[in-house]
C-alpha cells in the first residue's frame, strides 16, 4: 500500500458535473481528490481487506438473534420498545438488504481493525462505485497507468445485479432530505443502477412522504409499496409518523433490521461474542460508572454519522473532539488505533459490501485523525 | 495468484448523464386522453373487452376504493352527499372484496367511518387498441373507482368528485383531473424534522 502522485485529468471537473457529480468540491475544498492514488498489490487486497469484509460481516450478522433474543441489549442499543417486535419481523421474514459498509484502519500490514459498520446510509457510493472507476479507465487510456491495472470495485455491478435478483415490489420509491445535493447524487446514482436492472424507480423527497391511516403514501396518495429510504432509521422511529411504520404496508431498503448494525453499539457486541478477533478493537458501553478517558481511547455515540460528537485521545495523551448534533444518546468506547499517515494526511478505508459480498473500497483522507463529511476521496488501483 | 479482474466490467449511467432529460419531457400544454368507464367487469366484457382484462383493473380498482373513497363520520352524512342505502363501512367493502384483502383495509374496519358504495370503474390501462384509429402511445391514466353523488345520479365521478361521463364506455379526459386523492386528509412532513434539527449534517455516513 502506498500513495502515488499522479496529474489529474484535464477539464475532469467539467466531466464530474456533466454525470450528476455536483459535490466534487465542498466549501471551496477540493472533496474529489484526483492529485495522487494509492496502489495495493491483490494480496493486500484479498487477503487484507476483502476477506475480512465478509468475515466481519457474517459477524455481524451472527449477532442479531442474540439481540433480538435479549432485551438488555436492546436497551443497550437503545432500541424503542415499540418497535421491537416489527424489528425481529423484518428479520424472522428474511427482508432482503442492498448494502453496506464498513470503515477500517489498514497501513498496508497486519490485520485491518474494524472503527465502525456504515449499514443503513452509506455514502460515497457514487464516488466509489463509478468515478473512481472512469478515472483508471481514463488514465490508462492516457498511458498514465498500466494497462495491467485494475481496481477492487466491483460496486456497480453488484449492485445492479442486486437490484435485478432481490425480491422488491415495484414501483420503489427512492428518498432523502429535500435540498441536499450529496445525499441526491447518492439517491440519483442508486435510481440510475436501479432502473438499468429493470426497477420502476421514482423519487420522492423525503418531506413528501404522506400518510392516510396508518399506510404510507406518495404524493398522489397511492400506497407506497417499496421505499429505499437514505434517512437514518433511528431518526424515523423518533419522528411524527414513526407509528404508522408498524402499520404501513411497505417494503423498506435498508430493512429495519439493518438498524440494529449501523449502532455504535454493535462493535461492544461484537468485542464481546468474538474478544481478541484479529480485525476487532476492544470496545466496551460506557456506563455512569465509567472512569473518565484513558490516553488510547474513543469515546463514539452510539448513533453518530460524519465523525459527528467524536472524542479521541491518542496514545501519547492528545485530545482531540468533533462537535456535533448527536449529544443525546448513549455512548460507547472503542480502543484507539492509529490511521496510517501518508503526506501528513489520515488515511482510512470504507470497504463496501452489496447484499452478503465485499465490493470494493474508497480511500478518505482527512488532516486530522477523526474521518468526517469533508475528508478528501482519492482514488486507488491493484498492481503487483 | 488469481487473475480474476477485481472491478466492474462496466460503469454506465442512463438517467444521470445529460440525455435523461429527455426523460422529463412534456410537462407543456396537457391533452386529453382516451379511456373507458364502466359499472363493472361484466359491463366492460359486454364492451368486447378481454374478460380477464376486465376483471383485472375492477378487482385493482375494488383494492383503492377503500383507500380513495370520500370518508365520513357518520352514514347520514355520507347519505346526504351520496344517497339512502349508497354508503357503506371499509369493512364490509372489504369483506365485498377479495378475501386476501391488505392489512389496510382489515384495520380501517375498526376505524368507523362511513363512505360511498363504489358504483363504476374508470379503466385506466386497458384501451390502447381499437380507438378511432388512434396508434400514437398515449399516456394513461390510473384505474380507480368511480361514484355517483345524490343530486346527480347520472354521472360517474372520482373519488375526488370530478366528472368523468354520464355514460359506460370510452370517454375522454385530462389525465391532471384523474389522479386518485385520498378520502380522508393525508398528512405529510411526518418525516425529516431532525435532519432540520441537526443542521448542516447530511444523512448518509
Amino acid at each position: 500500500m502506498k500513495k502515488i502522485a499522479i496529474e489529474q485529468r484535464p477539464g475532469w471537473q467539467d466531466y464530474a458535473e456533466s454525470v450528476g457529480f455536483d459535490f466534487h468540491t465542498f466549501d471551496g475544498e477540493p472533496y474529489w481528490d484526483e492529485t495522487g492514488y494509492y496502489q495495493f498489490s491483490l494480496e493486500q487486497i484479498e487477503n487484507d481487506i476483502e476477506a475480512p469484509t465478509e468475515e466481519l460481516h457474517q459477524m455481524a450478522l451472527s449477532l442479531i438473534p442474540d439481540i433480538l433474543a435479549d432485551e438488555q441489549k436492546l436497551i443497550a442499543l437503545d432500541v424503542p420498545a415499540a418497535y421491537w417486535d416489527w424489528l425481529a419481523e423484518s428479520w424472522r421474514t428474511s427482508q432482503p438488504h442492498l448494502y453496506g459498509r464498513l470503515d477500517l484502519a489498514y497501513n498496508g500490514q497486519g490485520p485491518a481493525k474494524l472503527l465502525e459498520l456504515n449499514y443503513d446510509t452509506p455514502t460515497s457510493l457514487f464516488e466509489t462505485g463509478f468515478f473512481q472507476w472512469v478515472w483508471l479507465e481514463d488514465q490508462q487510456m492516457r498511458g498514465r497507468l498500466p494497462q495491467g491495472a485494475d481496481q477492487f470495485n466491483s460496486l456497480q455491478d453488484k449492485l445492479e445485479q442486486a437490484f435485478a435478483e432481490m425480491p422488491l415490489r415495484q414501483p420503489c420509491y427512492f428518498s432523502s432530505v429535500d435540498g441536499n445535493i450529496e445525499d441526491k447524487g447518492t439517491i440519483n446514482y442508486l435510481m440510475d443502477i436501479a432502473s438499468q436492472a429493470g426497477i420502476d424507480a421514482r423519487y420522492l423527497p423525503l418531506e413528501q412522504l404522506g400518510e392516510i391511516d396508518g399506510q404510507l403514501v406518495d404524493s398522489q396518495n397511492f400506497p407506497i409499496q417499496a421505499m429505499f429510504k437514505l434517512y437514518p432509521w433511528e431518526f424515523m422511529l423518533r419522528e411524527e409518523f414513526g407509528s404508522h411504520l408498524l402499520t404501513s404496508d411497505t417494503q423498506w431498503l435498508e430493512p429495519a433490521w439493518k438498524m440494529l448494525l449501523s449502532n455504535k453499539g454493535i462493535l461492544p457486541l461484537l468485542w464481546q461474542k468474538f474478544q481478541n478477533h484479529p480485525n476487532l478493537l476492544p470496545a466496551f458501553f460506557e456506563t455512569k460508572d465509567s472512569q473518565s478517558m484513558a490516553p488510547g481511547w474513543v469515546r463514539k455515540p452510539l448513533y453518530s454519522r460524519e465523525g459527528a460528537n467524536i472524542e479521541l485521545i491518542d496514545l501519547q495523551g492528545k485530545r482531540l473532539v468533533v462537535d456535533g448534533p448527536y449529544t443525546d444518546a448513549p455512548f460507547i468506547r472503542q480502543a484507539f488505533t492509529p490511521l496510517p499517515t501518508f503526506d501528513n494526511s489520515f488515511t482510512l478505508i470504507g470497504s463496501w459490501l452489496v447484499g452478503d459480498s465485499a465490493a470494493g473500497i474508497g480511500i478518505r483522507e482527512d488532516a486530522t485523525l477523526i474521518t468526517k463529511d469533508s475528508s478528501r476521496f482519492l482514488p486507488h488501483i491493484i498492481l503487483d | 495468484m488469481s487473475k480474476s479482474i477485481k472491478r466492474s466490467k462496466k460503469a454506465a449511467l442512463i438517467l444521470m448523464v445529460p440525455t435523461a432529460t429527455l426523460l422529463l419531457a412534456g410537462c407543456g400544454s396537457e391533452e386529453p386522453v382516451q379511456t373507458a368507464v364502466y359499472q363493472n367487469a361484466e359491463e366492460c366484457a359486454a364492451f368486447y373487452n378481454p374478460p380477464a382484462e376486465c376483471q383485472a383493473e375492477f378487482a385493482k380498482a375494488q383494492q383503492l376504493h377503500a383507500q380513495v373513497a370520500p370518508k365520513y363520520q357518520s352514514k347520514t352524512e355520507c347519505e346526504t352527499d351520496f344517497g339512502i342505502g349508497n354508503c357503506e363501512t371499509p369493512a364490509t367493502a372489504a369483506v365485498s372484496t377479495d378475501p386476501n384483502a391488505p392489512v389496510q383495509q382489515q384495520q380501517q374496519a375498526s376505524s368507523g367511518f362511513f363512505m360511498p358504495m363504489m358504483m363504476g370503474f374508470l379503466a385506466g390501462q386497458m384501451l390502447n387498441r381499437g380507438g378511432a384509429g388512434q396508434a400514437a402511445p398515449q399516456k394513461s391514466v390510473p384505474t380507480q373507482p368511480l361514484y355517483k353523488s345524490r343530486d346527480d345520479q347520472g354521472t360517474y365521478r372520482t373519488a375526488s368528485n370530478q366528472p368523468v361521463a354520464r355514460k359506460s364506455g370510452v370517454t375522454s379526459v385530462m389525465p391532471s383531473q384523474m389522479q386518485p386523492k385520498a378520502g380522508t386528509v393525508v398528512r405529510r412532513g411526518g418525516f425529516g424534522a431532525q435532519a432540520q434539527q441537526r443542521q448542516s449534517m447530511t444523512s448518509g455516513g
